[in-house]
């Protein structure tokens, strides 16, 4: 077949729509792409990067983002997969319950969730009733606001994580393959760390990425709580550079295409999308 | 008189010849069935007779009218297909009007026709409910409706009932064969179940690699198959390679067996190497009634299949399986056992491949 | 957000057991820590007066200061008109490259890039929004130099209502994209045949079928797309520095402390917002559910 009466086989009116799509999807990172190699007046080169990548501030932010995203991941897990586990092994009947929780984290936006964890945990934590105090404030010190970060991050990842670790743990169905481990003696530890976490690696990865994705660059929480990490910096780095800004927002595309490709790559395919921006 | 006419069909997917030289005469009323395992072509032949394959070769007509390459929309052919296919937005009498209202059908016409179908299939009482409400054999009355209503000159049915459960598929094989008899509409059948081929069609075309291996009656295509292909997928035939040893006597020799035909030898000579079939409800055990051949053999095995029990015996070295009714007082052999098995000459058939 | 769906249901649950509960009490503590604590203050904060006493005052300041009806007619027209515009546009898209006879290479390629989208946003999408149509941008600058056209000659504004819409479209349609492809996919190829056996033409057949049977995932999916937008801060606060007062951006403001004198108002405006998406959520899973029973 020619490629003239190949090209007559694709329909018009769809060939139009991707080619429109595809604009609107390449034409902002091809500008903000060019726009960051112009940082020396009639040179095009890396310059921008360079600036960018050098300065102290934004190894520490960026660092400090990985760290809180690492951490958001390694805690989603611990919580998240033995619940997941728990409740397809003993106890269905909490499945619409948790399910439910799983989706509050849409109805309720990152800008309210951070507004209400100020509310509560700006101030020191009583027993009812009492002027007995449990907790101090948790937004006084760092260690209470990394708590409160990443738990607040936990709960944007929960619908992507818990949605990720149950229908990977309802593909492998958990459930059978459990009882057939326990039929040949296995013991719970082996159980859980040989049959099911390596059959649902696929999925933990793919919710793990998709938690990267979006705590990496999260703004609203970070600012809110004031915690040094790389969107606030980004944000403010934006108010008085301007070359510095676009590469670094390249780049952070580029960060997010790799785990959004990774996540394609092991599940073929079947990725999830996050939202609620 | 014939009413559909598949003058030398065939059809070409790139390198693949799906369907290879296919003809046929379909009388009106007749009810045929394309019988053959998936990828005979059986299925292809029925969707360019619909209309959604256009044949590479040859020449499709119903009533003398030329349809080979007209729009499926065009044909006023109905086709019931495996998966139902039931429009999920609309209720049983929407699906079933459906055909009409495209055809600006008056809409009295056509609540009449509703319901006359609805009696037909006997979902009277179902016409507000959607698809999803209904049972798998009740959906595919349902759709069996839908192509009816449009009074098509010819229906088409895809594997209809291959995705029921085992007794709804001969109930409900039953039904469609009596609405189609009561209708007297032309209805092509394809499926790749034989029994449900046997019971249900006026003709049989079995079909194998594209082709068509032999046409005929039910009758004639369980008894007479004239291929090993039609012996072995038509019922459970034993099949063996033999030598002819007198044509004029019918005289075969099995290893050094001589076995008696009826006919099958009239065009072989001496020393031809042939292929033969026997069904196994053919042979009995000598000690009740002896026919033409009376053979030696040993109890090889013996599976209870219900009504029937199959008797595995070794005749020289070639195994035979043959089946004999059940009942109570029935004495069976042991495995092992040494006895004698008849069958009559019409039993052995020879094959024509 | 293509993952929202509601309980299937499961094998039939063994003897219930209340020890069974224990399993799941972390979650359920984190859940209250998290969850629930910070959204029944921001509840009860809602309607307590500023001396802790019960008040309706704040719910009927919502609806009776005029800022607030305000900020919350702009979030909804702008998520209103970016999920209908990228519901629109993302179907399209979504159909070329399903049912619409693309070469499945390019179907791949749509869905991953659309993967990666819906997940951009925030502040690096605005500054590449500001490097396309902002007043130097690649766009603007073609525009001029090429065509020329100054679009910010003619009333264009990337920091307005349609400038954010735009670079909120960056997110939308993709999304949309994702939850429509699958959607796509479960047409059946029968459907079609037995509509075209039936006589109907194509037009006939998209008008009485297809699209009927589409509507609900199709309405679903704009609900999401409109929550996805509403609850959107940093895209809108990046691009335009809180010039455009849309919800998130009040309510933002009110947690920097930096406007009103009643903190319980801000409480009450933050309610007004979860209210709205609960409602879109409901409508959501209900065409959800609907769906579902006919695809079965």
């Amino acid at each position: 077949m020619s490629l003239l009466s190949r090209l007559r086989r694709v329909p018009f009116w769809s060939a139009v729509w991707f080619i429109l799509g595809a604009l609107y999807f390449i034409l902002p990172l091809l500008a903000t792409f060019e726009f960051s190699l112009s940082m020396e007046r009639d040179v095009v080169g890396f310059k921008a990067y360079e600036v960018a990548f050098a300065d102290k501030e934004f190894l520490q932010t960026f660092g400090y983002s990985i760290f809180l995203a690492s951490m958001t991941i390694i805690m989603s897990i611990i919580l998240i997969v033995p619940t997941a586990y728990w409740i397809r092994l003993r106890l269905p009947e909490a499945r619409r319950l948790v399910e439910f929780i799983t989706l509050l984290p849409f109805v309720i936006p990152a800008i309210i969730l951070v507004f209400g964890l100020i509310r509560v945990y700006s101030a020191p934590l009583n027993v009812p009733f009492t002027d007995l105090t449990i907790i101090q404030p948790l937004t006084n010190y760092k260690f209470g606001t990394n708590i409160l970060i990443i738990g607040g991050y936990m709960v944007l990842g929960l619908p992507y994580m818990y949605r990720s670790v149950d229908t990977g743990m309802r593909t492998v169905d958990v459930r059978t393959l459990t009882e057939a481990a326990q039929s040949l003696g296995a013991s719970w530890y082996t159980i859980v760390v040989r049959v099911i976490l390596p059959n649902v690696r696929t999925a933990l990865l793919s919710g793990a990425l998709l938690t990267f994705a979006i705590v990496v660059g999260e703004v609203v929480l970070a600012s809110f709580l004031g915690v040094k990490a790389f969107g606030p910096y980004l944000f403010l780095l934006g108010q008085h550079r301007a070359y510095e800004p676009a590469a670094l927002s390249f780049t952070s595309f580029l960060l997010t295409w790799a785990a959004m490709g990774i996540i394609q790559l092991v599940t073929g395919g079947q990725g999830q999308v996050a939202g609620g921006h | 008189m014939t009413h559909l006419t598949l003058k030398n069909i065939s059809k070409q997917f790139g390198d693949f010849a799906a369907v290879k030289d296919f003809d046929l005469d379909v009388k009106k009323g007749e009810f045929v069935s394309f019988l053959g395992p998936s990828g005979c072509g059986k299925t292809t032949t029925l969707r360019m007779i619909a209309g959604f394959e256009i044949p590479s070769h040859g020449k499709i007509t119903i009533n003398g009218n030329d349809i080979t390459e007209k729009a499926p929309s065009q044909r006023n052919v109905g086709m019931v297909f495996q998966s139902y296919a039931l429009f999920p937005n609309m209720t049983v009498a929407q699906n079933i009007g459906f055909g009409l209202r495209i055809r600006k059908e008056p809409e009295e016409k056509v609540q009449k026709r509703v319901s006359e179908m609805l009696e037909i299939i006997h979902l009277q009482e179902k016409g507000n409910s959607y698809p999803y409400q209904l049972s798998g054999g009740q959906q595919q009355r349902v759709a069996l409706a839908r192509a009816l209503a449009i009074r098509p000159e010819v229906l088409l049915l895809d594997e209809p009932l291959s995705a029921l459960d085992a007794k709804i598929r001969i109930s409900l094989r039953a039904e469609i064969r009596a609405i189609q008899r009561e209708l007297g509409i032309t209805a092509i059948y394809v499926t790749h179940d034989q029994e449900e081929a046997l019971s249900i069609s006026d003709r049989i075309v079995v079909m194998n690699m594209g082709k068509m291996e032999q046409v005929g009656t039910p009758f004639e295509i369980y008894n007479f198959p004239t291929t090993r292909f039609v012996a072995n997928f038509v019922g459970s035939l034993n099949t063996t390679d033999v030598e002819v040893s007198d044509v004029g006597q019918g005289l075969l020799n099995m290893n050094g067996i001589l076995l008696r035909t009826a006919e099958g030898t009239m065009n072989k000579k001496k020393g031809d190497k042939v292929k033969i079939a026997i069904r196994p409800e053919r042979f009995n055990f000598a000690s009740e009634q002896k026919k033409d051949n009376v053979l030696d053999c040993t109890v090889e095995n013996i599976t209870f299949l219900g009504a029937v029990v199959r008797i595995q015996v070794k005749i020289g070295d070639t195994k035979f399986n043959m089946d004999t009714f059940n009942n109570p007082f029935l004495e069976l052999p042991k495995i092992g056992d040494k006895d004698q098995v008849t069958c009559s000459k019409e039993a052995v058939l020879v094959l024509s491949d | 957000m293509t993952q929202i769906a509601l309980p299937d249901t499961q094998m039939p649950p063994p003897r219930s057991n209340l020890k069974n509960w224990i399993g799941v009490v972390p979650f359920l503590i984190f859940a209250i820590l998290f969850i629930f604590l910070p959204s029944v203050r921001l509840f009860i904060g809602s309607f307590t007066n500023e001396e802790g006493r019960f008040t309706l005052a704040n719910v009927t300041q919502l609806f009776t200061e005029k800022y607030i009806l305000n900020s919350y007619w702009l979030s909804i027209k702008i998520s209103a008109i970016t999920a209908l515009g990228g519901g629109i546009f993302g179907f399209l898209l979504a159909y070329s490259v399903t049912v619409g006879g693309l070469p499945r290479p390019l179907r791949s390629a749509l869905i991953t890039f659309s993967g990666v989208a819906s997940n951009f946003a925030g502040v690096p999408l605005a500054f590449a929004f500001v490097s396309t149509l902002g007043r130097t941008g690649f766009i603007t600058s073609v525009l001029k130099d090429v065509f020329g056209f100054a679009i910010y000659d003619h009333g264009f504004n990337l920091y307005s209502f349609l400038g954010l819409s735009l670079t909120y479209m960056y997110f939308q349609f993709p999304l949309m994209v994702l939850i429509m492809a699958p959607a796509l996919d479960g047409l059946k190829k029968e459907w079609r045949e037995a509509a075209e056996n039936l006589g109907a033409t194509s037009t006939q057949y998209w008008l009485r079928i297809a699209l009927p049977v589409l509507l609900p995932s199709i309405l679903g999916a704009m609900i999401l797309l409109f929550g996805n937008a509403f609850g959107a801060y940093a895209t809108a606060y990046a691009l335009t520095g809180g010039r455009l007062p849309i919800i998130t951006i009040q309510i933002g403001a009110q947690v920097r402390g930096d406007v009103l004198h009643n903190p319980n108002l801000g409480n009450a405006m933050a309610m007004g917002m979860v209210f709205i998406m609960a409602i879109s959520l409901a409508g959501y899973s209900w065409l959800q559910a609907k769906t579902e029973r006919w695809l079965k």
